[in-house]
């Protein structure tokens, strides 16, 4: 229909716009513009447009009853790729006519551009409200974050719109993640003779429970505190459990059935049940636990393998701290090549275990940051790490370093000068999420679209 | 004021923009009602996309999302309600064309509602995690239509009957098996296999379980396997054409089992045209057809193999054992290598070159050559009659590849040290009687032997080959050395070092004196330029030519030594006794009456006559010289009857010279063992020397632990004190 040559005109909410089939082909078919001019909908000839029957001069147009300033952005964005939103412009306002328009993922897409730790700039400083602490911030897949505080988990989407608070029974929540951008997994304590806390998920668009975890001991359902949380990408859920008669391990789920599928018991010597730090080692086929410094005296970390129930690889401090200014490890991550675990003392040091050997000790890297040796103040937090797409990141403070390339080689600080220290970060959808200390801030760093040449 | 406010509340002109109207929802659905409707009729031209959207919207913007659902799960339901009732009403073979159609309308018309309630389908129903409406559509169409109680079971019946109908050799169309696989493929994989693919097999299984009766009843085993091809074939080719690619695994599956697995052992057995019989008639494409489809099934090929193995092993061991073939050992060897060569084809051409099956056969032969012990004097002497004679008209690569045959034989063989003994004998005669037809390939054979078993094993041989090129060059320079001195008999002397070759210590016969005059140069000669030998005359294996003249006759004769040591006597003489003979000549008595025989008892060739006349020699005979022997030839060469073969007595000499000359090669072994292990108990020592002595011969655990006692009364090793089991070594 509309105009000869591929040409369309459209009439949204009084102002007329002529683009092509062509340019509207990029909105896909499964969007309100794809079916508009899909044949099935454009079988007689004689109906002239859509529903906004024939504009003055004869001329064939499909009449739109939407918002015809952010029509222009959205046909903008077909046209080029590009998202340019004039300053005038409310963003929600935007947002909702993509979503008319079944767009919006065509705008979140050209938002922000894909993730590069060195090229990261501020977007935007999103204010709490719970009083207190946070726990934990959590990135989603699709750019959107949640952030564990007390008992419940505030959970936004990409637009950083507020959804429902999430919360298991308002018990304190011990570790959240995302098993995909709409499905939450929480891991909350139990509160003594409540029999309440564990693990579940929620969907994280409504709020909704949809499944609590059980654990069994000797046939019999225990209920436990659920620390931290992991999984595989097969269907494998792993969680650090806690049971109230010492049934200390690692939980597994299958996230399909829901039951239960195996339980690793603590060995003597490995503090599994209350570890700091799960994550799963795909190409290694095994599941990496840390438990550190504070929570226990003596950091453990090891790599268990789940066929033979056996710890594969493990380090222990246990006999050689002696006292509390002795490089302490806070927090540990594997790396990306699953060759080695980073980690990082009270001084910002960086220092790595090689997973091959199973007899070094830490190999503590001076490459880092070379600044004030200080034991930090009280207001500080313990610091994190991360890794993303063959960089490394560490929190320390208000700042967040990055580091490149097989060196780690700080090419890096991100840091906001209110909000106090960063208490956890998080990276996905091609975001980083920082949770401050003090004000109950999270902030959102977004790599630029790329330059325009 | 309130009447006012009453009026404009009525003229507010964008009523379905107000939640608080009551009737909001039920204008707009009814829009939309309308609109489904038209679509469903194929009317959907007279509507205006942009609107129904933008009701559908409204309604979920304004939180009649549930409402809007429900109302369009109950349209829904009431259309394909109504589908239902129009096609249980369809005739006989138009129903599946009738489904076909209503389907791909259903289709069409769910593509255009889910255009309309697109909003709906990305924010409500992704937030209560309901059915999509383009699936609820399809759940409807698989709950309401295919599963109503009287299309379903009609729909699998029409797909069945059409599928038999194509076994039995019927066309179908196809195209429309494939529309109606596809449609319940479209409803989830779980319709497609619980609705169709399960009662498929099901119904296929009993199909083919009653055709493989009937097949098996009537046909031979090559018929009934092509016949197997021709189905699985068929049903792969179907599958490909209107099924899901997984049930082509399936279904083949089906037939596999019901075809050939079921009756693999009845198949393969079958009395008269079964594997054996494929295998003896050397029925190659049958025999390809049956392991290709034996491939398929589980044990097929380990059943095939032990089937051919066991049939290898029965007819060569009737081969091996039958008295009659041990008459022949040429024969026996070239039926032996035929077997082979028959079953290496069938291997190569039927079976693919299948390395399993190829090891079975080795297994097999090396089982039965074995089971007779004179396999390896066996194969010597066929390889004495291929280098004696030469292949008939055969080139170099022709006695190459015979050559390579018999070592394939040779490389089953357990007493490898019983064939070398054997080949020495025969080798020996070989070379001394001149008769080797080609050097190249007696150097090819040991060559061969060499590679097979390491340079011990052939060292003597080669000496042997060595002792006569340079008895070669002595002979030459002792005439050189005696020249013109040449009035009496000449000699040629082969010199042959004790100990390379298999000779017997035999006392020497007296030899006539013109022998003894130039044989006693001779020895002069040679021990006067190598100093320190001994020579001791091996009169037992010489030749002479001699002339005689028979009632003027002049003939040449070609006898062995002995034999001329008899003839020599009649220069003097015309009749001697027996006795007489062997006083002068002082034959050993088996071998004088041996070639006495030969001499007046082989018609053609009696040189010599005997009295009284008959075939065997006794004590009290007379012989004399026969002037009326005549022959056409002016050379007549005297055989000597010989025994090819061993005689009983013979044979068991070898074996007893085979079973010395183990010992010190177990003993070895044993002292190389403990040399590096030091401490081991019996049963380690009996695994590694066996093992160590593989290549050579099968030795006895009984031989072993003989050896060991004599060891240990040498004092080389002794019995650990604590464990007598264990023993320790001697430096």
């Amino acid at each position: 229909m509309g105009l000869g040559g591929g040409r369309v005109r459209f009439n949204v909410g009084g102002q007329v716009f002529d683009t092509t089939t062509t340019t509207l082909a990029n909105a896909g078919r499964d969007s309100m513009l794809g079916a508009l001019l899909d044949s099935s909908w454009n079988l007689a000839p004689t109906i002239s447009g859509g529903g906004g029957g024939g504009g003055g001069g004869g001329v064939a147009e499909y009449f739109i009853d939407r918002n015809p300033a952010c029509f222009a952005v959205l046909l903008d964005l077909l046209r080029t790729g590009s998202l340019h939103v004039p300053p005038q412009l409310p963003e929600k306002l935007l947002y909702r006519e993509a979503l008319y328009y079944g767009l919006l993922d065509h705008v979140r897409a050209a938002r922000w551009g894909a993730f590069d730790g060195d090229r990261l700039l501020l977007a935007a400083s999103v204010p709490g409200r719970a009083p207190g602490d946070g726990t934990a911030i959590r990135a989603a897949p699709d750019g959107g974050c949640c952030v564990a505080h007390g008992g419940a988990v505030h959970v936004y989407n990409w637009m950083l719109d507020e959804r429902r608070p999430v919360s298991l029974d308002h018990s304190q929540v011990n570790d959240v993640a995302y098993l995909d951008e709409g499905t939450l997994l929480i891991a909350a304590r139990e509160r003594l003779g409540k029999y309440d806390g564990g693990l579940a998920v929620f969907s994280a668009v409504s709020g909704d429970l949809h499944h609590r975890f059980r654990v069994v001991h000797d046939r019999q359902a225990k209920s436990f505190t659920a620390g931290a949380l992991t999984f595989d990408q097969d269907s494998n859920i792993f969680a650090c459990c806690k049971g109230r008669f010492n049934e200390y391990g690692i939980g597994v789920w299958d996230r399909a059935s829901g039951e239960q599928a195996d339980f690793f018991y603590e060995p003597p010597g490995c503090a599994l049940g209350d570890a700091d730090k799960l994550q799963w080692l795909d190409a290694t086929n095994a599941l990496m636990v840390a438990t550190l410094f504070p929570k226990t005296d003596n950091c453990f970390i090891g790599l268990l393998d789940f066929r033979q129930k056996n710890v594969v690889w493990s380090w222990s401090d246990a006999g050689t701290a002696a006292s509390l200014d002795d490089k302490r490890v806070l927090h540990a991550i594997a790396m990306e090549d699953e060759r080695s675990v980073c980690v990082i003392n009270q001084y910002d040091d960086l220092g790595f275990l090689d997973f091959r050997s199973n007899a070094g000790g830490v190999r503590w890297s001076s490459r880092s940051k070379l600044m004030n040796r200080k034991v930090p103040g009280e207001e500080s937090c313990y610091p994190k790490l991360s890794t993303h797409g063959g960089q490394l990141f560490s929190s320390m403070n208000d700042s967040i370093s990055v580091f490149s390339g097989p060196e780690c080689v700080l090419t890096s600080t991100l840091r906001r000068s209110n909000g106090g220290a960063i208490c956890d970060f998080s990276i996905g959808g091609d975001r980083l999420f920082a949770l401050h200390n003090e004000e109950n801030v999270f902030d959102v760093w977004e790599t630029p679209p790329p330059p325009i040449i | 004021m309130s009447s006012q406010k009453k009026r404009a509340t009525k003229v507010e002109p964008l009523k379905h923009r107000t939640d608080v109207d009551p009737k909001f929802f039920d204008k707009s659905w009814k829009k939309l009602d309308d609109a489904i409707r038209e679509i469903y009729n194929h009317n959907a031209s007279g509507l205006s996309f942009e609107e129904l959207y933008r009701t559908a919207y409204n309604l979920v913007l304004h939180k009649h999302g549930m409402k809007l659902y429900d109302k369009l799960v109950e349209k829904l339901k009431g259309h394909l309600e109504e589908m239902c009732r129009s096609l249980e009403d369809a005739q006989g073979c138009l129903f599946l064309e009738e489904l076909q159609i209503r389907w791909d309308d259903h289709n069409k018309a769910l593509q255009m509602i889910r255009d309309i309630l697109m909003y709906m389908d990305r924010t409500f129903i992704t937030t209560l995690k309901k059915t999509p409406v383009f699936d609820l559509g399809l759940e409807l169409w698989r709950d309401i239509v295919v599963r109503s109680p009287k299309i379903h079971g009609r729909l699998l019946d029409t797909l069945l009957e059409l599928i038999n109908r194509e076994r039995m050799g019927d066309v179908i169309n196809r195209g429309l098996m494939r529309n109606s696989t596809k449609m319940l493929m479209d409803l989830g994989p779980s319709v497609y296999r619980d609705d169709f693919e399960k009662p498929f097999l099901e119904v296929s299984e009993s199909f083919y379980s009653v055709e493989s009766q009937q097949f098996i009843e009537c046909c031979d085993c090559g018929e009934y396997l092509e016949k197997v091809q021709k189905r699985l074939a068929e049903e792969l080719e179907r599958a490909s054409q209107y099924m899901d690619a997984k049930t082509a695994d399936k279904i083949t599956g089906v037939v596999e089992t019901e075809m050939l697995s079921i009756h693999m052992q009845r198949l393969i057995l079958m009395e008269n045209s079964g594997l054996v019989n494929m295998l003896i008639d050397d029925k190659h494409e049958d025999l390809t057809r049956m392991y290709n489809l034996f491939k398929r099934v589980p044990d097929g090929h380990s059943t095939i193999r032990s089937v051919m193995t066991s049939h290898v092993k029965e007819t060569g061991k009737a081969l091996v054992t039958d008295p009659e073939r041990l008459k022949d050992p040429v024969d026996f060897i070239q039926r032996l290598l035929n077997e082979k060569d028959k079953y290496d084809k069938t291997i190569s051409v039927s079976f693919s070159n299948d390395k399993t099956f190829q090891n079975a056969l080795n297994s097999s032969f090396e089982y039965f050559i074995n089971l007779n012990n004179r396999s390896p004097e066996f194969i010597s002497l066929y390889v004495d009659d291929k280098l004696r004679k030469g292949v008939k008209g055969a080139n170099e690569e022709d006695v190459e590849t015979v050559l390579d045959k018999v070592m394939m034989l040779f490389r089953y063989l357990q007493e490898k040290d019983v064939f070398e003994k054997y080949y020495k004998q025969h080798l020996a005669k070989r070379l001394l009687s001149g008769k080797t037809t080609s050097d190249e390939a007696e150097r090819s054979m040991l060559v061969k032997l060499k590679t097979e078993c390491g340079y011990q094993f052939t060292s003597k041989l080669e000496g042997m080959f060595t002792d006569l090129k340079t008895s070669q060059d002595t002979m030459q320079s002792f005439y050189a050395n005696i020249s013109g001195d040449t009035d009496g008999p000449t000699i040629s002397v082969q010199i042959l070092t004790t100990g390379s070759w298999p000779t017997q210590p035999c006392a020497p016969c007296n030899l006539p004196p013109e022998i003894t005059d130039i044989s006693e140069k001779f020895r002069a000669y040679y021990l006067g330029t190598h100093n320190g030998r001994r020579l001791t005359w091996q009169t037992n294996m010489g030749n002479a030519d001699i002339k005689a003249t028979f009632a003027g006759r002049r003939h040449e004769l070609n006898v062995s030594t002995y034999q001329m040591c008899v003839l020599m006597l009649f220069n003097s003489t015309d009749g001697m006794t027996y006795s007489d003979i062997e006083q002068a000549t002082a034959i050993p008595r088996a071998e004088l009456k041996r070639c006495l025989q030969s001499l007046a008892c082989v018609k053609g060739k009696n040189v010599l006559r005997k009295e009284p006349m008959s075939k065997d020699i006794s004590q009290g005979d007379t012989f004399y010289y026969n002037d009326k022997f005549t022959s056409k030839l002016v050379k007549v060469k005297i055989g000597t009857v010989v025994a090819q073969k061993e005689t009983e007595p013979e044979k068991m000499e070898t074996r007893q010279r085979v079973e010395e000359d183990r010992k010190p090669q177990i003993e070895a072994a044993i002292v190389r063992i403990m040399k590096s292990r030091r401490v081991l108990d019996h049963n380690s020592i009996i695994t590694e020397v066996t093992k160590q002595l593989q290549s050579r011969f099968l030795a006895n655990p009984v031989a072993i632990k003989k050896r060991i006692e004599s060891l240990i009364e040498r004092e080389f090793l002794e019995r650990d004190k604590v464990d007598r089991k264990m023993y320790r070594y001697l430096a």
